[in-house]
């Protein structure tokens, strides 16, 4: 079942432009940015690999079930919450810039607080149900919208707009050396992977991953049009005046045929649907997290009923991430995001090293 | 043996009971006459009774049809079900003996899933005739199949069919245990029976395929697919079924293939257009005009200059008009049914906007969401769909755009939470490999 692994790949590096990454790399173009588009792929591999190895060895376990084996109890609960605090938080950022941007581009007159709130409801009634379930509702949405966005991505690099020399102009910049800003950013791109740490539970006892080199290269194309793309349509200096970078560079597109002339709109109804999918599956990782520090919790993949703890934790989510909208704007959010990508990446390493170094240790002992 | 019958029964004229005696043997015999065949009656037991060609308790203790009742308790039982009761005075034993006469159709048309060309036979309201339909279909040793009945007054007799190698043990063990704990008085209809099985009160989709189509349950049992037949009811269930189930016409299966795969997309997107049109309408008229290119969203807003007030007014009288329609004329006598249509489709067609109620464009949704509702195959489905554009239409008063695609992701997020006796509903079936195995499947029992 190679192909769930790919849709959770898939859907984070897509939502790379909700977290501002386009934006980071593009401030930082002449101080290390294009450097850090050809060593995150590197990274990224690496970790693709060592974790997906890993993880491989403990069918049907999640992350926190082989720490379970392995490390005393606190540890693990208390990396549980850490973890599952992360995981909000990523969701956190996606949803809370999609409402400003709903503000923004739809329907200027509403309060983005009650778009919010209205994402922030669907969201965490999707991540209720059972782990099964988000694996479909993952699955379709990314069928179902992979073709908009390439058909998106393909008018872009075709377009006549697109200006090659300022594209060569800031990829000279290539020598600078990487600073650990970009490169975390850049990096995100790769972190689909990390999904596993729950996913894993469902994933059969004679399971193999398939075509692992195919993700470096995939992450690696995405992450250069997400650069490049809006360098080539606003220039050199023009491109980094702008927060929202993707939603402003596919508004300089037009369709001349058909119904909607505004390329912006079909962009916009896409990434509603990639939000909503991104929110529920860091949701439900965060409230799986939490769940596994109770006494007495066994992890299930299809329980019929959602249980009521459910509710209760991602109750807690919605209304942290309504108050976290409330308490700050959109430069905080930007500054935080920033922060959290940093933290993002070290936490990363060092948990798919402490598996990798699990696992190993018990080949050894076997 | 017959005074006894008479104390069981209530004043009913229908119950008769004799005595008939010959040369060597006397005999009480017993039924409720308009349940049993008379003819069957005289040519079983009075006739060779007394003829005497054979000696009479040769008969009974000869001819296999005549069972031995043992219990008293099972008499009423045996009655009402078209059996007459015989009592041999001498030795004390009592036999029955089924001589039922069940009305029913004749070997009726297809009316509800017509196909073009394929069988156009459908199932018979009797048991055996259908069980005849679907073993000559299905002709292989391994065909099970399983007696029940529900209902504690009704007690309809049902039919639990399967194919011993290909079905799934866990959905065989769930549909045993839920027709065995159905508690209610009656059952008739397969709907009914459906509701029953699935245990929810409240559901939005059907997820017990209905159908009156043999060869559709001959396909489904090779699949390995449970169906149940219902005494008196020419529908069977079939178990466990996913969405995209619904959405298959039978004739797929018969006709060319690339017409067949383009009516297939045709039917997907059409289930979209009848979901969304009404609110995209609201949501694009009072939101987001600027969403079409500009000489699209001027001849809508010149198509509206009459009406006076907000789309969605508009939206709620053309769905209340179209859904009146539709409800009478499925309702009224087939005569005056075109009647109805006719008027309807008048005042729909012109008057309505020529009087400044609704916008032109509006009929066109209106009728573009009617028709497409109609492209589904199977009618269970088309008429859950039919609601669901309701909610649509409420959020996007509020949310616009938004409150669309949030609406449709909720949606999809039900479908897919949905499960048919124990499988996914909405799943998209990729390729598995068995020796891979199959994504939660380490955990299931």
């Amino acid at each position: 079942m190679n192909r769930y692994f790919f849709y959770n790949f898939m859907l984070v590096s897509l939502m790379n432009l909700m977290l501002f990454v386009p934006h980071i790399l593009v401030s930082n173009r002449y101080s290390g940015a294009v450097a850090s588009l050809l060593v995150a792929p590197v990274i990224g591999a690496i970790l693709i690999y060592m974790f997906t190895n890993a993880m491989s060895r403990y069918p049907g376990l999640g992350f926190q079930d082989i720490l379970k084996l392995h490390c005393p109890r606190w540890l693990v609960s208390l990396s549980s919450i850490f973890f599952a605090v992360m995981w909000w938080f990523s969701s956190t950022i996606v949803v809370v810039a999609y409402a400003v941007l709903i503000n923004r581009f739809f329907n200027p007159d509403t309060n983005s607080t009650i778009i919010l709130i209205v994402l922030v409801v669907a969201a965490a009634y999707a991540a209720s149900r059972s782990t099964l379930t988000i694996n479909f509702i993952i699955e379709i949405t990314i069928i179902v919208n992979a073709p908009i966005i390439l058909f998106i991505l393909f008018k872009m690099v075709r377009s006549p707009q697109l200006n090659l020399d300022s594209i060569r102009v800031v990829a000279n910049y290539v020598t600078k050396m990487p600073t650990i800003i970009t490169i975390s950013a850049a990096t995100l791109i790769f972190t689909g992977y990390i999904y596993l740490a729950l996913y894993n539970r469902l994933l059969p006892p004679n399971f193999r991953f398939k075509h692992l080199y195919i993700y470096p290269v995939l992450g690696f194309i995405i992450l250069v049009i997400t650069f490049f793309v809006p360098i080539g349509f606003h220039g050199t200096e023009g491109v980094d005046r702008y927060i929202y970078l993707w939603a402003v560079t596919s508004d300089s597109l037009s369709m001349q045929y058909g119904f909607i002339e505004r390329v912006v709109f079909l962009f916009l109804i896409v990434f509603l649907n990639l939000t909503l999918v991104y929110t529920m599956s860091g949701w439900h990782l965060g409230m799986e997290y939490i769940k596994g520090c109770f006494k007495g919790s066994k992890p299930e993949i299809d329980s019929p009923k959602a249980p009521l703890s459910n509710y209760i934790i991602l109750g807690t989510f919605a209304t942290a991430t309504v108050l976290y909208l409330i308490f700050t704007n959109e430069k905080l959010n930007y500054l935080i995001t920033s922060y959290w990508l940093v933290l993002r990446m070290f936490t990363e390493i060092v948990s798919v090293l402490w598996i990798f170094i699990l696992s190993r240790r018990r080949l050894r002992s076997e | 043996m017959n005074e006894r019958i008479r104390l069981l029964f209530a004043e009913a004229a229908d119950l008769k009971t004799y005595t008939l005696r010959n040369k060597d043997m006397s005999i009480d015999i017993a039924y409720i006459a308009p349940l049993c065949d008379e003819k069957m009656v005289s040519d079983f037991i009075t006739v060779p009774f007394t003829k005497e060609e054979v000696s009479y308790r040769k008969h009974l203790h000869t001819i296999p049809e005549y069972l031995k009742v043992e219990d008293s308790a099972r008499w009423q039982d045996l009655l009402l079900r078209g059996n007459v009761m015989i009592r041999d005075n001498e030795t004390g034993d009592i036999y029955s003996l089924f001589t039922g006469d069940v009305i029913c159709n004749e070997s009726p048309q297809t009316q509800v899933e017509s196909a073009i060309q394929g069988p156009q036979i459908a199932l018979s309201e009797d048991l055996n005739k259908s069980l005849n339909l679907i073993r000559t279909m299905y002709p292989v040793p391994e065909l099970g199949i399983e007696e029940y009945s529900v209902g504690y007054i009704s007690k309809t007799p049902l039919l639990v069919l399967f194919d011993q190698r290909h079905v799934d043990p866990s959905v065989l063990d769930n549909v045993r245990s839920k027709l065995s704990s159905i508690s209610v008085d009656m059952v008739h209809a397969a709907g009914e029976l459906e509701k029953l099985l699935i245990g929810k009160r409240r559901h939005l989709f059907p997820t017990v395929l209905i159908t009156e189509r043999p060869d559709r349950i001959a396909r489904a049992l090779g699949k390995g697919k449970v169906v149940v037949l219902i005494k008196g009811s020419m529908f069977a269930l079939i178990m466990p079924a996913s969405f995209f189930d619904f959405m298959h016409a039978i004739e797929d299966n018969y006709e060319a293939y690339w017409m067949t795969r383009v009516l297939i997309i045709i039917r997907y997107m059409s289930i979209v257009l009848t979901i969304t049109l009404p609110a995209l309408y609201i949501a694009i008229v009072s939101y987001n005009p600027e969403l079409f290119r500009v000489q699209l969203a001027f001849s809508i807003a010149a198509s509206r200059s009459a009406v006076p007030y907000p789309s969605y007014i508009e939206v709620f009288i053309m769905l209340f008009m179209i859904e009146t329609l539709i409800e009478a004329s499925i309702r009224l006598p087939r005569y005056i049914g075109s009647t109805a249509t006719t008027v309807g489709g008048l005042i729909l067609g012109q008057a309505a906007q020529q009087a400044g109620l609704v916008s032109s464009i509006m009929i066109i949704v209106t009728s573009v969401v009617a028709i497409s509702n109609f492209v589904i195959p199977i009618n269970s489905l088309s008429f859950s769909v039919r609601f669901l554009k309701y909610p649509l239409i409420v959020s996007s008063i509020f949310f616009g755009i938004t409150g669309v695609a949030v609406g449709l992701f909720l949606y999809l997020c039900y479908l897919c939470n949905l499960r048919s006796f124990g499988k996914p509903y909405f799943r998209l079936h990729g390729k598995i490999n068995p020796a891979e195995g199959d994504i939660g499947q380490v955990r299931t029992k």
